[in-house]
C-alpha cells in the first residue's frame, strides 16, 4: 500500500474529512428521500386498491395516477 | 380583474425590494468599520483616529526579503506597494505564510508604522496551478 | 407549449429523465473522484489541499444558484398565484441547504491548513452563513405556515432579502477586505485556474449537478404524490 498518498503531505486529513463529509452527506440524503419516494407510492396504491371499483376506475383515468401505479408495479 | 391584480402585487415587490436593498444599504455604511476584514497600510497611514487600544487587522503582502526570525519572535514587513507596516510576532505561523504572498495580522498597533501580532493567518489569492506551471512562469518572467 | 406545462405529462417526463440520470450519475461521479483525488496535480503553495476546491466550489455555486432558483420560482408565484411552481421550489429548497453546508464545512477544512483557522469572520463567510439562515427560514415558511396565503407572503420576503444578500456574496469579495480569495472563475475576466485543475473542478461541477437533479425529481415525484394522495380523502 502507497500510504504517502494517503497521507497528502499532511493535508489528507483535510482532504480525506471534506471528501468523506460530503459524500456521508449526499449519500444520507438520498437514501432518504429515495425511502421517502417508494414508501409514498406504496401507500398510494393500497390506498387505491382499497378504494371502491367506480372511484378505482376515476383514478385510473387520472393520468399522474395511473403513471404512479404503473412505473411502481414495473419495479 | 387578474391583471390588476398582478399590478397590485408587483408594486408591492417592487417596494419591498427599494426599501430592503435601502436597509441594507445603510446597514452596511453604519457597520463599515466590521464589514472590512482588515486594513491595508496605506488605510492606516491615511486613518485619522487611531486607537492602539483596540484589537484589528492589518493586511497586504509580505515584503520579499523582510522576515527577519530569532528564537523568540519573527519580524516582517507588510506592504500595500505604497505604505508599509513592520510586523513582530512570537509564536508559529501557518505554513502557507511566505515572503512575497498575502498576509493578515491580528494584534494592536503601537504606532502607525509597527504593529504587535497575537495572530497570523495567511492570505491565498485567486490563482490556482501546478508547481510545474508556477516554474515555467518563473523562467517567462526572467 | 401547454403539454409541456401539463402536471401529468412533466410527471410522466420526471420519471423517465430520473431513470436516465439514475444511470448516468454513478460513472460520473466516480470518474469526477478519479481526476479530483488521483489524477490531477497538487497545487504550488496550497499543496494537495486544492483538491479540497473540487468540491467546495460546485457547492457553494449550487447553493448560490438554487437559492437564486426557489426566490424566482416563489415570487413568480406571488405575482402570478401559479400554484404548480410550489412543487419545484419545495423539491429543490433542502437540496440547496445541504450544499451550503456542504461548501461552510469543507470550506473550513480548507481554511485551517491554508489559511491558519477554521472560520472567519469575514464578508464573504459571514454572508454565507447568513444564507443558509436565509435556506432554514424559507424552508420553515413553507412547512409550519399553515395558511397558503401567509406562507407565500414570509417566502417572498425571504426570496427579496436572500437575492440580496446573493449579490452581497457574489461581490464582498472585490467590496470589502476579506480572508477570502477573489474568485478564480468568472464571465468578466480571464480564470486563474490552471487547466489540468480545471478539468478535475468541470468534471465535479457536472457530477454534482447531475446528483442534484435527481434528488431534484425525485423530491418533485414525492410532492405530486403527496398532493394526489390528498384527491383520495375527497372521494
Amino acid at each position: 500500500m502507497n500510504f504517502e498518498f494517503f497521507i497528502m503531505n499532511g493535508f489528507g486529513i483535510y482532504v480525506w474529512s471534506a471528501f468523506a463529509f460530503t459524500f456521508i452527506v449526499c449519500l444520507f440524503l438520498y437514501i432518504r428521500t429515495r425511502k421517502t419516494l417508494k414508501k409514498l407510492e406504496k401507500d398510494f396504491i393500497k390506498e387505491a386498491n382499497n378504494l371502491s371499483e367506480d372511484q378505482f376506475e376515476d383514478i385510473k383515468n387520472q393520468k399522474i395516477a395511473k403513471e404512479i401505479l404503473i412505473s411502481h408495479s414495473r419495479s | 380583474m387578474l391583471l390588476k391584480k398582478v399590478k397590485i402585487r408587483l408594486s408591492i415587490l417592487l417596494t419591498l425590494s427599494v426599501l430592503s436593498v435601502l436597509a441594507i444599504f445603510l446597514l452596511f455604511k453604519v457597520l463599515e468599520d466590521n464589514v472590512l476584514y482588515f486594513y491595508s497600510p496605506s488605510e492606516i497611514k491615511n486613518s485619522d483616529d487611531i486607537n492602539l487600544k483596540k484589537k484589528i487587522r492589518i493586511g497586504g503582502m509580505v515584503k520579499k526579503g523582510s522576515i527577519q526570525s530569532n528564537e523568540r519572535d519573527i519580524k516582517f514587513i507588510v506592504t500595500d506597494l505604497k505604505n508599509e507596516i513592520i510586523v513582530s510576532y512570537s509564536g508559529t505561523v501557518p505554513a502557507l505564510f511566505a515572503e512575497g504572498k498575502g498576509v493578515v495580522a491580528e494584534g494592536n498597533l503601537k504606532d502607525k508604522k509597527f504593529f504587535i501580532a497575537k495572530r497570523i493567518l495567511a492570505k491565498h489569492d485567486e490563482n490556482y496551478m501546478p508547481p510545474e506551471a508556477k516554474q515555467s512562469l518563473n523562467k517567462d518572467a526572467k | 407549449m401547454i403539454k409541456y406545462l401539463n402536471p401529468s405529462y412533466v410527471f410522466k417526463i420526471s420519471g423517465k429523465l430520473l431513470n436516465l440520470f439514475k444511470t448516468l450519475l454513478i460513472p460520473l461521479v466516480a470518474i469526477g473522484l478519479i481526476f479530483s483525488l488521483f489524477l490531477s496535480p497538487e497545487d504550488y503553495i496550497q499543496g494537495d489541499s486544492v483538491r479540497i476546491m473540487y468540491i467546495h466550489v460546485p457547492s457553494a455555486w449550487i447553493s448560490l444558484f438554487g437559492f437564486a432558483a426557489i426566490s424566482f420560482f416563489c415570487i413568480l408565484n406571488f405575482l402570478f398565484k401559479l400554484k404548480n411552481v410550489t412543487l419545484i421550489y419545495k423539491s429543490l429548497a433542502p437540496i440547496g441547504l445541504t450544499f451550503n453546508i456542504v461548501a461552510i464545512v469543507t470550506g473550513s477544512l480548507w481554511g485551517q491548513p491554508t489559511w491558519g483557522t477554521w472560520w472567519a469572520w469575514d464578508a464573504r463567510l459571514t454572508s454565507m452563513l447568513v444564507l443558509m439562515f436565509f435556506y432554514i427560514a424559507f424552508i420553515f415558511s413553507y412547512k409550519f405556515i399553515k395558511s397558503p396565503d401567509r406562507s407565500i407572503k414570509a417566502c417572498t420576503l425571504i426570496s427579496v432579502l436572500g437575492l440580496i444578500n446573493i449579490i452581497i456574496i457574489k461581490y464582498s469579495v472585490e467590496w470589502w477586505s476579506t480572508l477570502h480569495q477573489p474568485s478564480s472563475i468568472s464571465l468578466a475576466k480571464e480564470t486563474t485556474v490552471h487547466f489540468s485543475m480545471l478539468i478535475p473542478l468541470g468534471l465535479m461541477v457536472f457530477a454534482l449537478f447531475m446528483y442534484v437533479a435527481v434528488i431534484f425529481l425525485m423530491k418533485y415525484r414525492i410532492e405530486t404524490i403527496r398532493i394526489k394522495r390528498k384527491g383520495f380523502k375527497k372521494l
